[in-house]
């Protein structure tokens, strides 16, 4: 991650513990993020010899990568980061959902990429909890666009309920 | 009609001072074009060709008095003295300064309006038939089901920044008035063989460059589980729907490229598994409370003839004339549904003054129960007028230039703002639709011609529904001079289909002769009182084809 950007999880300030791995660089010791495709290759082997995995879900313009493939991995993944390529590519949303409400998973789930202030919102809705920000960004900032919305009409994968059903108890 | 309650009033009190904040962080140069443009489309702010353009959202159409007369006020305090109704049913203002904008807003929301979602890669305006409640033989109104539609989609966190835009339409009688099939989603209220009310789902409608009738994809979706069902279809859109190329990025070309079978596959695969949550089944509670807004009015009980009414027609023969042109039959014994056309002769389809619009409001307000309808043909409509009523409402339209006989007809085009406003556009619509007007104004002769939709688009986005226009005109760019291209056989109802393209395109100074050989055409070929698109399903393209290339 470069020095430009800051990472936030579950709404403090943290240290990023986790380095990115492209597929031919040798694994050290920290933990590591790697390609969907070298989980797949190597990723048996990988969780085998003890060692601390997060996958990298790009989004991609054509097609993006299935979340779905991940599901083998899931016991043994500390961190999904979801990819934003541009704001316009919205695919990680659903990819948040579908990680939450589905397939259970209850480790990180980050957003790296275009992560802007007006899209913070709707992320923390899908299940992501950890913003890969522009080092810029105020904690009050963060949080004042987590709030910007009082209520949501529809239920989604945080805990608030959809206004169609607060209503009526 | 509906109306909101405290949350729906916060929320939108909430986002325009969201906006508000964004307005400022653009001026004061915080955010950059680049960054500040899918937040103002979000709020239904564009940048036209010569400045920024406003479109407000009208919820399936319906409005009240009050809000009609806000947009009156909008018009003339913010713009220049009258708003564009569109062919989704909104009203677009082309002049409102954008440090103003937050404001205008502000208004807005002050009689439950506002913008949101009526632009940018979102679920749009919910679109529906403009005679809901007030025609007979409806399954079940469908506004009720838009509005819920409305709320679940608004704000969605899952599916702001969709690959393209995304627009859905409700119908709830046999026949469509919504052109359910030429929308990414389109919804028919129907009753399966056990009598209970549910809705066949079609998806992969569209226009633009590659137009698409939509494939049925549900029969029956019972009704506790159509957001379920909806939220699957977009999930896997947003999922699979390409983001590589904008032109290909509509759910129609992912489910043209997909397959009708195994795309059914996909979005029933979702389905089981959001449906096995129930999260998305509303409470009928909150059903009930909905479905109550939209109870018929307290219709007085009447004979089914009017003697005044009758009498009015035998001494007007022109008000006879729009009696049988703009007025419909309705649901309840002693009313009916009146047609406000916008498209005076040689006027701009869709157009109409701050003035106009606070007279038809006050005629909601007098007669209509206070409630108006948008047609997606750029119509309004008054919905429930008694029959009594209706040579005085008819006198109050004649005063403002309203009462234009031609529902239907030939001058009643629907054309987009095309290059008079648009930065997308290769060639004007509005003159074009003018001349066409100007061109048949003897009404005599409009009649004998019989309904007969012509639609124009400035370019191939199609938001003047060329594709399928009886007659569709498209404006077409050679070499920085404009052409129109013709097509034929479109029509956008339960039986939709896309025209035809006829050969080689007319120049500015051609096409108003071509749109006539094709009326004479049809004229001679007709049988007995056969529609133009009748006769033109009966004979195809070629015998038009022959005439209009003749040497």
């Amino acid at each position: 991650m470069p020095n430009s950007k800051k990472l936030i999880i579950d709404g403090a300030e943290s240290s990023n513990i986790w380095h990115c791995f492209d597929d031919e660089t040798p694994l050290a010791e920290a933990p590591a993020i790697i390609s969907l495709a070298r989980l797949q290759d190597e990723g048996a082997e990988l969780v085998a010899a003890g060692k601390k995995l997060g996958v990298i879900l790009r989004a991609g313009e054509k097609q993006g990568e299935d979340v779905h493939a991940l599901k083998p991995f899931l016991d043994n993944l500390a961190v999904v980061a979801i990819e934003f390529p541009v704001y316009r590519n919205g695919r990680g949303y659903s990819a948040a959902r579908i990680l939450r409400e589905q397939m259970g998973f209850r480790g990180e789930i980050r957003a790296v990429g275009e992560v802007l202030f007006d899209q913070w919102q709707f992320m923390h809705r899908c299940g992501i909890n950890a913003f890969e920000v522009d080092a810029d960004v105020s904690l009050e900032a963060f949080q004042e666009a987590l709030d910007e919305l009082s209520a949501a009409y529809q239920p989604a994968a945080d805990p608030q309920r959809g206004i169609l059903w607060r209503r009526h108890n | 009609m509906y109306r909101y309650d405290e949350f729906d009033h916060q929320l939108v009190a909430e986002r325009v001072e969201q906006f508000r904040g964004q307005v400022e962080r653009r001026v004061s140069g915080e955010l950059s074009e680049d960054a500040f443009k899918p937040l103002r489309l979000m709020n239904g702010v564009y940048l036209q060709l010569h400045a920024y353009m406003l479109r407000v959202a009208i919820p399936y159409g319906t409005l009240s008095s009050r809000q009609l007369r806000k947009l009156a006020h909008i018009a003339r305090e913010y713009d220049r003295g009258y708003g564009h109704f569109t062919t989704r049913q909104n009203i677009q203002y082309n002049w409102p300064a954008l440090a103003r904008i937050p404001d205008l807003l502000a208004e807005l929301a002050e009689v439950e309006m506002h913008a949101i979602q009526t632009s940018g890669n979102c679920i749009r305006n919910v679109t529906s038939d403009q005679y809901a409640g007030a025609i007979a033989d409806e399954i079940e109104d469908p506004r009720i089901i838009s509005e819920i539609i409305r709320q679940w989609s608004t704000f969605h966190p899952e599916f702001s920044y969709l690959p393209r835009k995304f627009k859905i339409a409700v119908t709830g009688h046999a026949h469509d008035r919504a052109a359910i099939k030429l929308h990414d989603i389109g919804i028919v209220i129907v009753r399966n063989e056990a009598g209970e009310i549910g809705y066949e789902v079609h998806v992969g409608g569209g226009q633009g460059r590659t137009p698409f009738i939509a494939k049925k994809l549900a029969e029956f979706v019972p009704k506790d589980k159509l957001l379920a069902y909806l939220e699957a279809v977009m999930r896997v859109y947003n999922m699979l729907g390409r983001r590589d190329n904008s032109y290909k990025a509509r759910i129609k070309i992912l489910v043209h490229e997909t397959g009708e079978e195994e795309m059914r596959k996909l979005v029933e695969a979702e389905f089981a598994q959001i449906d096995a949550s129930k999260m998305l089944e509303v409470p009928q509670a909150e059903i009930d409370r909905i479905t109550r807004y939209f109870e018929p009015p307290a219709f007085e009980t009447l004979p089914a003839e009017s003697a005044a009414f009758n009498k009015a027609q035998a001494d007007d023969a022109g008000f006879a004339q729009w009696c049988r042109t703009n007025v419909v039959a309705h649901r309840q014994l002693g009313y009916s549904i009146v047609n406000i056309s916008l498209k005076p002769i040689g006027g701009v389809p869709g157009d109409a003054t701050d003035v106009q619009m606070e007279a038809i409001a006050e005629l909601a307000e007098v007669y209509s129960f206070d409630e108006l309808r948008v047609t997606h043909e750029q119509n309004l409509v008054l919905p429930h007028i008694r029959l009594d009523d209706l040579k005085a409402v008819y006198d109050r339209l004649v005063t403002h230039e309203l009462a234009t006989p031609n529902l239907g007809l030939i001058s009643d085009a629907i054309a987009c703002p095309g290059l008079d406003y648009c930065n997308l556009a290769n060639a004007r619509s509005i003159p074009l639709a003018q001349e066409i007007s100007n061109r048949f104004a003897d009404l005599d002769r409009q009649y004998d011609i019989g309904e007969l939709k012509i639609k124009i688009s400035g370019c191939i986005n199609a938001c003047g529904h060329h594709h399928v226009g009886h007659i569709g005109i498209l404006g077409v760019d050679k070499k920085g001079t404009e052409f129109y291209q013709v097509s034929l056989g479109g029509s956008a109802d339960e039986h939709a289909s896309l025209g035809d393209i006829t050969g080689r395109a007319f120049t500015e100074d051609t096409i108003v002769d071509a749109i006539e050989t094709l009326v004479e055409t049809y004229v001679g070929l007709r049988h007995a009182d056969e529609r133009f698109i009748e006769t033109y399903r009966r004979v195809g393209l070629t015998p038009f084809k022959e005439r209009l290339y003749a040497e």
